[in-house]
């Protein structure tokens, strides 16, 4: 922790880090002052008026939290008679208009007026006149779809199309309670983020075309994960859920803070990718095109890599760092030659500076970090005597190679993939894996912070795990403990690391080798 | 009772010349002003105990002496001829009357403060008063009074009218900024303040047209002359508007401190058509209402309102005869600022709203004395939860009609009653 | 406030005219942003078309550089922009307090019967509009009534007769 500063809450002393607001600061000892409005990336906007606290012998005594910053001996009242009447007086004032039809409301199970109605109100409506009555359904562009008459104003999509996006796409028109946040006609949202506003959005009013009412939230299992979408790797919570007699199946992703990465926004496109991770997956090995037992088609797979004498590995910018360590130790004992080609996974221009990256795969540093070459010349130039072509689930080789697929058809290949593809059909054996939302592994981002991931998604019939295709291939390097040595080898920042307590925000590589160099 | 200070040239006729306003001393003050230091200037407004004349009653020096001294900032000043405040109309004279006036006291101000670029915000709704001021300020760019070198001294002052257009809420002083930077007027948490971070991230000072005005003769004739007007807390006079129901309604230059029934009959001809009187809002809308009763020992000063819990807001008075019906009125009001509410704050935003269709409900004879009680419930909860003061303007108020005419508000809640009997 | 979301387009392409371009740029010197211009800008163009047209607050915002929001909000948030068409007469009454107690109703109550509209509706012959407003700032001189911008004091019905009998 940084510098601190100790202060009062109801009377008890707690120390926090100096330099935040009451909000943040007390939130990390476990001191909930509930809020809409606020929100760490957008700053304090100070609209709810729910997060007013008491400060004894303040000027003034009631203060927003938001705006508060933590100061040495400071006395905050927060469960004082007063503030608790505040609080309850303030949501009932949210409520009055605000539909109450929790039961059809998709937030309905991670919505902050209900979660407070809980803590803060529960009480019957005192309201006996109609309410306001505002738009719904409205499209707001980009997937998002707005229901004026559950906002609460707080102006965080607001905040964010104008202070993050800088697209400014969304406003609050009118006054009073007439306010009501809209787009200018003919000028919706247009940005590659848009679809945080849903996540922002403290109650039901902002809600995804493609996410609403596909599942209630309380059905949802949260896992921690990494999103693939890009060389980015922003982090990311998986909502899945098994429904009865149905696969476990992932319904959305949703942005997971971390400030050496992603802060608290992942773009729309990596949201999106968790269809891939539904859709189109290989779904059982294949020997020449025609379904294959498992045990059958990996058998065949071993003999054919045993029986090839200028064999070809070609591995996915995707894969784990465990994985691409135990590609290149089968590589060296079959003799392969190992490409990490893979062009088609950069989309020159497409990156803005911020998340979206140019390169759409998640452990390109890996490869080079591991010296395996990625150059087009080194791949058409194994092929050119290539007698087999083992492809570890690389998903886009024909577009940037295109000129290559004619050699590449007339090779035997053995494609161990997680999704269906070109290679796949043509493979003389194709393996179905797992992807990436039902392995664990590590990753480097292409600003060198090396993360960890874990297994999200358990399917009812799951993929063969990569590593354990490769130990029935004959690799040697398939072991947790083996892993973890070669990983400490090829990575010296990670030599002397006790990996069970990696950092949850991961490693910067290049910090820590500064670091060495320094000391 | 009336004196002529402010207005000593409200009745010359085309005293908003400029040819005319100097032969009758406009801008005779500046040659003692330049040879006056700043901080001589503000000693002598802050000595005056010239108290902003916006609604608020700040002492203005002292507001002034608040600027952060040495940054590397330009200093702004808003002059505040928003003149919103139901009931208030009184800067609109010094606008179309004496509009020289004004710009000599900003050219005062500007002097005391450093301030080189000053913004005049005035209401959209006041048009002719707009294009006279406007009229005004052209005159004083071309006689040299505004520009690059204030009257012949190395000292720039650039004046520019912003126009609002319809929002109340904009008198607030930093809805007032928020507004000139083209943005929807919502007030500014504080801190930071104005003179600390103001327009445009700049300390700026906001001070009401009235308040600017007073200066030249603060100026010219020492604070001490000024202090001779006015109660020893309340020094000198004020542009009273007086309205509603009394014979002679209109603006009038009076001394703070004059007993208020008083004036009500001396001033403004007593209450018309020889009806009673049942009650005077002191100082606009937003002021607690007083009963007769408590109006007879009421004067017209800052203690005096604050000892009768309420105040001298805006010095607007408007008197209530007997036929008022208070329920109608209390309407009338909560209609104005729920009209008015910028909509940020949650409580003021939807609360108000509440407070108007109770009203309403109980106007139409469906309400019950439960939800008088609300009423007066819902003042408690809104009030003070808010950045700024446009709630409390509103709760205030409506808390002193609900306490002092609440038998009325009963009977409209009997209507229901007696129709739920039959 | 009523809802002012709701705005009109005409389907045609607008620009300020030239007397409006050369107030706008003089203006726009006068601030240290260009956002600064946002209410500028709509009162030149409710000076030049009576109203503000939907399009208007698309150009204004690109004219500045800023989001066609912030203009919309500005537009909306402050009554006095017509967001659709008005009469070439349009009278505004004041409603509020002293107004009220010195028999705006009255003039409401006359106008509505002799023009036949409602407040915030505009006669069929684009003659009149009629608007309630608040507080007009001349609550010693009450009830009082603005048309276009003028102002008509301690206004009754037969001072309203008079006015209106020399509106065009």
């Amino acid at each position: 922790m940084a510098e601190t500063v100790k202060l009062f809450v109801n009377g008890q002393e707690v120390e926090v880090e100096s330099g935040k607001n009451l909000i943040d600061a007390l939130k990390v000892v476990g001191i909930e002052i509930p809020h809409f409005c606020y929100h760490p990336a957008l700053g304090a906007d100070g609209n709810c008026r729910m997060c007013l606290v008491g400060i004894e012998d303040g000027r003034p005594p009631l203060v927003p939290a938001c705006k508060t910053p933590v100061s040495e001996g400071l006395k905050v009242q927060l469960d004082a008679e007063k503030i608790r009447k505040i609080q309850h007086d303030v949501m009932e004032l949210e409520l009055i208009n605000h539909p109450i039809d929790c039961p059809v409301c998709d937030q309905a199970g991670e919505c902050a007026l209900q979660d407070y109605y809980m803590t803060y109100d529960h009480q019957a409506s005192r309201m006996r006149v109609p309410q306001v009555v505002k738009e719904k359904k409205l499209d707001f562009g980009c997937g998002v779809v707005h229901d004026q008459e559950r906002c609460v104003l707080c102006a965080r999509c607001v905040r964010f199309t104008r202070l993050i996006t800088k697209t400014g796409e969304l406003g609050i028109v009118n006054r009073s309670d007439e306010a009501r946040v809209t787009v200018f006609p003919g000028r919706q949202l247009d940005n590659r983020y848009a679809l945080n506003v849903v996540d922002l959005c403290p109650v039901g009013a902002m809600t995804s075309r493609d996410f609403r009412f596909k599942q209630r939230a309380w059905f949802l299992k949260r896992s921690p994960s990494i999103c693939h979408g890009c060389s980015m790797g922003c982090n990311i919570f998986i909502d899945h859920n098994r429904e009865k007699g149905g696969d476990d199946l992932i319904y959305r992703f949703r942005p997971r803070h971390n400030a050496l990465v992603n802060g608290y926004f992942i773009c729309d496109e990596g949201r999106l990718t968790y269809h891939q991770e539904n859709e189109g997956r290989l779904a059982t090995a294949m020997v020449d095109g025609k379904d294959s037992p498992l045990d059958q088609a990996i058998e065949m797979a071993r003999r054919k890599l045993e029986n090839a004498r200028k064999p070809v590995f070609l591995l996915s910018p995707n894969c784990s760092l465990e994985q691409m360590l135990a590609i290149r130790a089968l590589a060296e004992s079959r003799k392969a030659r190992l490409s990490g080609f893979s062009d088609a996974y950069i989309k020159n221009g497409d990156g803005d500076g911020w998340l979206i990256q140019d390169d759409k795969s998640a452990n390109r540093a890996g490869l080079e970090l591991l010296g395996i070459d990625t150059a087009r010349e080194g791949f058409a130039q194994a092929l050119e005597d290539a007698d087999l072509l083992v492809n570890f689930n690389s998903m886009r080789i024909v577009p940037a190679a295109a000129e290559l697929a004619g050699k590449i058809a007339g090779l035997t290949t053995i494609a161990i993939s997680s999704h269906n593809g070109p290679l796949t059909r043509q493979a003389a054996v194709a393996l179905p894996v797992s992807s990436y939302s039902e392995y664990g592994g590590m990753v480097i981002n292409t600003n060198h912070i090396l993360q960890r991931f874990a297994p999200a998604v358990i399917k009812n019939q799951p993929a063969p795990d990569m590593l354990d295709l490769l130990r029935q291939l004959g690799c040697t390097l398939t072991e947790r403990t083996d892993l973890g040595k070669a990983m400490q080898q090829a990575i010296p920042a990670l030599a002397g690391t006790d990996m069970s307590a990696f950092p949850a925000e991961g490693l910067n590589l290049k910090e820590k080798e500064t670091d060495h160099v320094t000391a | 009772m009336e004196v002529k200070v402010l207005s000593a040239k409200f009745d010359i006729a085309d005293a908003h010349l400029l040819e005319v306003a100097k032969q009758h001393g406009a801008y005779a003050t500046l040659e003692k002003l330049f040879a006056m230091p700043p901080a001589d200037v503000i000693d002598e407004v802050k000595n005056s105990g010239l108290r902003g004349r916006g609604g608020a009653g700040f002492p203005a020096g002292l507001k002034w002496s608040f600027l952060p001294k040495g940054l590397d900032k330009p200093v702004y000043l808003a002059v505040n001829s928003d003149e919103s405040e139901p009931a208030t109309f009184k800067d609109r004279y010094i606008l179309t009357r004496d509009p020289h006036l004004l710009i000599e006291g900003i050219i005062i101000c500007c002097w005391a403060i450093g301030c080189h670029d000053c913004y005049i915000y005035i209401r959209g709704e006041y048009t002719t008063q707009r294009k006279a001021l406007q009229k005004a300020i052209d005159e004083a760019y071309d006689a040299g009074y505004l520009g690059e070198k204030v009257a012949g001294q190395d000292f720039r002052l650039d004046v520019t009218v912003h126009r609002g257009a319809g929002a109340y809420v904009c008198g607030e002083e930093t809805a007032l900024l928020e507004s000139v930077e083209g943005r929807k007027g919502q007030p500014r948490s504080k801190p930071p303040f104005p003179a600390v971070a103001g327009l445009y991230g700049c300390p700026t000072i906001i001070n009401n047209v009235q308040t600017i005005a007073s200066l030249p003769f603060i100026i010219a004739n020492g604070a001490d002359a000024y202090k001779a007007y006015g109660t020893e807390k309340s020094p000198g006079t004020h542009l009273f508007g007086i309205s509603g129901h009394v014979e002679r309604p209109g603006m009038y230059e009076l001394p703070l401190g004059l007993p208020l029934l008083e004036v009500i009959d001396k001033v403004a001809g007593g209450v018309w058509k020889a009806r009673k009187l049942k009650a005077v809002i002191p100082g606009g809308s937003s002021t607690p209402v007083l009963t007769p009763e408590e109006a007879a020992t009421t004067t017209l000063d800052y203690e005096s309102m604050a000892a009768h819990k309420t105040m001298f807001g805006s010095g607007g008075i408007v008197v209530l005869d007997e036929t008022v019906d208070m329920v109608r009125l209390v309407k009338n009001l909560i209609d104005f600022y729920h009209h008015e509410s910028c909509g940020q704050c949650t409580p003021c935003r939807e609360g108000l709203g509440w407070m108007l269709k109770i009203v309403k409900q109980l106007l139409n004879g469906e309400g019950t004395t439960a939800d008088i009680d609300l009423l007066r419930e819902l003042c408690d909860n809104i009030e003070m939860k808010t950045v700024c003061v446009l709630s409390a303007a509103c709760t205030m108020p409506v808390r002193s009609y609900l306490d002092k005419f609440r038998p009325e508000f009963e009977a409209y809640a009997a209507d229901r009653a007696k129709t739920e009997a039959a | 406030m009523s809802n002012r979301a709701h705005l009109t387009f005409t389907g045609k392409p607008f620009q300020f005219d030239a007397e409006r371009d050369a107030e706008f740029e003089y203006l726009v010197k006068r601030y240290p942003t260009r956002e600064s211009m946002i209410l500028p800008a709509l009162w030149l163009t409710q000076e030049q078309e009576g109203w503000v047209p939907g399009e208007a607050i698309a150009y204004i915002a690109d004219r500045i550089g800023t989001f066609a929001s912030q203009v919309y909000e500005a537009a909306t948030f402050y009554t006095m922009y017509h967001l659709h068409p008005v009469g070439r007469n349009h009278i505004c009454i004041c409603r509020t307090l002293s107004c009220w107690l010195r028999g705006k109703q009255e003039i409401v109550d006359y106008l509505a019967g002799e023009i036949g509209i409602r407040p915030g509706e505009v006669s069929e012959d684009g003659r009149f509009s009629l608007e309630e407003v608040e507080c007009l700032g001349h609550c010693g001189t009450a009830p009082v009534v603005q048309v276009n911008g003028e102002f008509h004091e301690n206004m009754d019905v037969e001072k309203l007769k008079q006015l209106l009998a020399g509106l065009p």
